[in-house]
């Protein structure tokens, strides 16, 4: 026994030694051959886009995140598109599309095929339509997995029936405006029928019709390489790989682009805005993003923010010229009403509040609060598009609300418990901001304005507690006159012209009755290396790669 | 010599501490603040979409309800479905994915930490008081003191950064790709996870380079720690060593110092070393949470990170599972270790 144990012990460190030593030659070894070729296969042909998150799945029904839609962008097709870098749709596996009354009827485009091949008809849309919104349906999504989209892209669909292989006709609950609009949104990319009913894995398979097809989902989403569709139906694409990677570092991706191991990246801030301004070779693209960035005043929680004089002083008070130019460094406008400029209905006579502490100081001492009062200013932490700055705004808001006696106490969270946190009403006032889905002004009155639920006799507010209250509506504001614009302008489908009116008076009355301090619209930012060509810049809906070429 | 009865006791042993291990983590989420449904569900959910999936997941159940379900699950080693992080996707597979990849990170920064450690301590030992044993004895206490989550940038600002020798992050330069499988005479292989040895076997030198430049940086801060207590370890044990009897013998008859030391004295004075470095490589499993935040390396670590942030309660308590097993087993296969180097050590 003696004996065996020593040998088994000598045996075990002798193993143990040559294992170290074969590894650490192996280690040695390995190294200097085929150095030469570490710059990779280079930009020709290939399309490098860089950006700070990874993919979380590639199911289009089952997300919510702007990232991966940058991906899925790229190998669906939706029925209606915007067009590149506008706020326009235009018909896509639509050829036309009319809506009349709560009918709309639409001739889809014939000989387009999947990236596996089917050929692209009515009952694929069918299928894909059941599949985010019927429980029924034996392919359904799930409770538990289908995103807000559904509601958002098909919420207003009564049925959808296949007229013929490419004909549909879709009821709608009632007359929507922008239905069309909502079709061009992310989650309504078409699904082949055969994959859903075969069980595909739409989480880290995607096969659609659009411009490019998914090569390989690497590293848990961090790496995706797509290849162009060389059968697609529309103009492009121009370059045979396109290659998203995931850096997370905001310096690191604009040094990327600098040493040409890049050609696009996003979420520059104004740092790498100037590194890049300073570098020869790339350039910065930007748009006037399709967004708001706004404090929303609690009317449930704060007395005080019931009195419309108290709230336009806190438009007066706080400076968001200082904000927009110096803490945004000058990659935002500010911000008058809820919309931004190329969004319809905007209304171009209204004026951002000027910064005017005394006029905010008198309008206070008229509500009787000339003594000023105390307050929660809630905010998150890591900087969101709307308000890359997130903290710093706050400090500011916070000094100058305590230039005219207003007391504010701020209150700091990351981002989830955050949403949960002013969605549920609990903070008195919140800075948030909104990324539009479809460039539609009902898109930014609607969800983020009306309660959705009707206001009690002569308030103009409820409580977030109310059964049916849309919590995006983060101010409780309840003002009957918006209420009814804004609901009869989504359901004018006949005079744009209309409804644009309406939108504009709906904007004005925003702006006078101030539920929220406006504060500004971002820029949409690229950093664009100069052997790019044909990259528009789009605030919605993009990016689109199919008509860049890379030299 | 480990008998049969002490590896089965052990491993009995483990119910209990992963039940612990379970309950820990589960009551710790669900007092935390926070709710899944709602960050499931997004920005634009309304309150009855956000009521919807909130029943779907079963957090409307009662709390011992929940409890009682998710030990159930996790005793058929059923983990879940992520929420959030992977939506759809099974935490098995997601850790399935992520766990080659803290082990590959923690087996290089172990063996950094031997090589140099070893060398170090016996050279201490042997020149005990000299400047070459304050030098690495300051070197030494420095690892052991230096926390990663500063060690690592600073490394990036030095090597990344300023002298741009190294990336700052990930695994592998961005354009490479690897194909799922490898061929091994003519059967496909699926890949291993652990990226040095998936370049070796698709025979893709530039790839396997481009890894290995990846791993240095987060590897060296791993292994200088790792270095710090082996280097110590070896030291003081070798020095223990030598004031034994035997060596005095191994002296007295006129043996070489070179002999003595290397041949009587270190193998005796590796025992406690062993030991050493096999808690250590469980602790290494859990500095990965640290490095690869820092380095940004999708393993478990930066999983468990990510998935705390957005309140995805079946990846946390899967990853946190996974973390007390492997520790625990690392720490079983150093008891077993130890009684095969010494055997008078009876278990």
């Amino acid at each position: 026994m003696e004996t065996d144990g020593t040998h088994s012990r000598r045996t075990f460190l002798k193993a143990a030694g040559a294992t170290m030593a074969t590894v650490s030659v192996a280690g040695c070894t390995g190294s200097p051959k085929d150095t030469s070729s570490g710059g990779g296969d280079g930009p020709s042909g290939t399309l490098m886009y860089s950006r700070g998150a990874r993919n979380s799945t590639l199911d289009i029904h089952v997300t919510t995140s702007g990232e991966d839609v940058k991906v899925t962008n790229q190998i669906y097709d939706k029925l209606i598109d915007f067009k590149p870098g506008q706020n326009q749709i235009t018909g896509s596996l639509a050829k036309e599309y009319t809506l009349d009354g709560t009918t709309a009827s639409l001739t889809l485009r014939e000989g387009v095929k999947f990236h596996n091949g089917d050929e692209f008809t009515a009952q694929d849309f069918e299928a894909t339509y059941r599949r985010l919104t019927d429980p029924e349906y034996k392919h359904y999504i799930g409770k538990k997995n289908v995103s807000a989209y559904s509601n958002i892209v098909f919420g207003q669909i009564k049925s959808v029936s296949v007229v013929g292989d490419y004909e549909l006709e879709i009821e709608l609950t009632k007359k929507f405006a922008p239905f069309f609009r909502n079709l061009a949104i992310f989650a309504g990319g078409v699904l082949p029928k055969s994959e859903i009913e075969s069980g595909t894995d739409f989480s880290t398979t995607a096969i659609g019709t659009g411009p490019f097809t998914l090569d390989q989902y690497e590293q848990n989403g961090r790496q995706i390489r797509l290849r162009a569709n060389e059968n697609y139906w529309n103009d492009g694409p121009e370059v045979s790989k396109v290659i998203f990677s995931t850096v997370g570092e905001n310096s690191t991706r604009v040094s990327q682009l600098i040493s040409g191991k890049t050609h696009i990246i996003d979420g520059i801030d104004p740092d790498g805005v100037s590194r890049i301004e300073n570098n020869d070779g790339v350039s910065v693209q930007q748009k006037v993003g399709l967004n708001v960035g706004y404090l929303a005043l609690n009317m449930e929680r704060m007395k005080p923010f019931r009195k419309k004089s108290v709230r336009k002083a806190m438009n007066y008070a706080i400076n968001t010229k200082v904000i927009v130019e110096e803490i945004f460094s000058g990659l935002a406008t500010q911000s008058s009403q809820p919309i931004p400029e190329s969004v319809m209905g905007y209304n171009e006579n209204i004026d951002p509040y000027p910064h005017d502490p005394q006029q905010a100081k008198t309008l206070l001492k008229e509500a009787g609060h000339g003594n000023g009062f105390n307050m929660e200013l809630a905010v998150f932490k890591n900087p969101r598009p709307y308000i890359p700055s997130p903290i710093q705004t706050a400090e500011q808001v916070k000094s100058d609300l305590s230039a005219v006696g207003i007391n504010a106490e701020i209150s700091q969270m990351s981002w989830e418990p955050y949403l949960e946190y002013t969605q549920t009403g609990k903070h008195d006032a919140c800075f948030l901001g909104w990324n539009t889905d479809n460039g539609d002004p009902d898109n930014f009155y609607y969800p983020l304005l009306h309660p959705a639920v009707e206001s009690p006799d002569g308030q103009d507010w409820v409580s977030f507690d109310t059964d049916g209250y849309q919590t995006t509506n983060a101010s409780g504001w309840a003002n009957q006159e918006f209420m009814s614009s804004v609901e009869e302008a989504r359901s004018i489908t006949g005079s744009v012209q209309e409804r644009e009116g309406l939108y504009r008076e709906a904007g004005k009355l925003a702006h006078d009755e101030a539920p929220w301090v406006f504060l500004d619209h971002t820029n949409v930012l690229r950093g664009v290396s100069n052997s790019v060509s044909d990259y528009n810049v789009s605030a919605v809906g993009g990016p689109f790669l199919r008509t860049v070429s890379v030299e | 010599m480990a008998s049969k009865w002490f590896v089965v006791k052990r491993l009995l042993l483990l119910v209990p501490v992963l039940l612990g291990v379970a309950t820990l983590v589960f009551a710790v989420l669900h007092i935390s603040p926070g709710d899944p449904a709602r960050v499931m569900a997004g920005q634009r959910a309304s309150q009855e979409q956000v009521e919807m999936v909130r029943q779907e997941i079963g957090l409307s159940d009662p709390i011992w309800v929940q409890y009682g379900r998710f030990l159930a699950d996790t005793a058929q080693l059923k983990l879940g479905e992520s929420y959030v992080l992977r939506p759809n996707q099974s935490v098995a597979s997601i850790l399935k994915n992520s766990i080659p990849t803290t082990i590959e990170l923690a087996v290089y920064g172990q063996l950094i930490g031997i090589l140099l450690g070893l060398p170090l301590g016996v050279i201490s030992a042997i020149k005990q008081d000299s400047i070459t044993d304050h030098i690495t004895r300051i070197g030494a206490l420095t690892g052991i003191s230096v926390p990663i989550f500063w060690s690592g940038p600073i490394v990036i600002i030095l090597f990344s950064v300023t002298l741009g020798i190294f990336p700052t992050n990930g695994r592998i330069a961005q354009q490479y790709f690897l194909s799922d499988t490898w061929l091994f005479f003519g059967h496909e292989l699926p890949r291993t996870g652990l990226i040095t040895l998936d370049t070796l076997l698709l025979a893709r030198y530039d790839a396997f380079v481009s890894a290995v430049r990846h791993l240095v940086l987060p590897a060296s801060v791993i292994g200088f720690y790792s270095m710090a207590l082996i280097s110590r370890m070896m030291r003081s044990s070798m020095l223990e060593v030598v004031r034994q009897d035997y060596i005095r013998t191994a002296r007295a008859k006129g043996q070489g110092e070179r002999i003595t030391f290397l041949k009587h004295g270190l193998k005796n004075a590796f025992i406690p070393v062993i030991t050493v470095i096999g808690i250590q490589f469980g602790t290494l499993l859990g500095g990965a949470v640290l490095t690869e935040t820092v380095f940004g390396i999708e393993g478990i670590g930066m999983i468990l990170v990510d998935a705390i942030d957005v309140g995805d309660y079946p990846v946390v308590q899967g990853t946190v599972l996974v973390f007390a097993l492997l520790f625990t087993l690392v720490n079983l296969g150093v008891d077993i270790t130890y009684s095969y180097l010494d055997p008078r050590i009876q278990q």
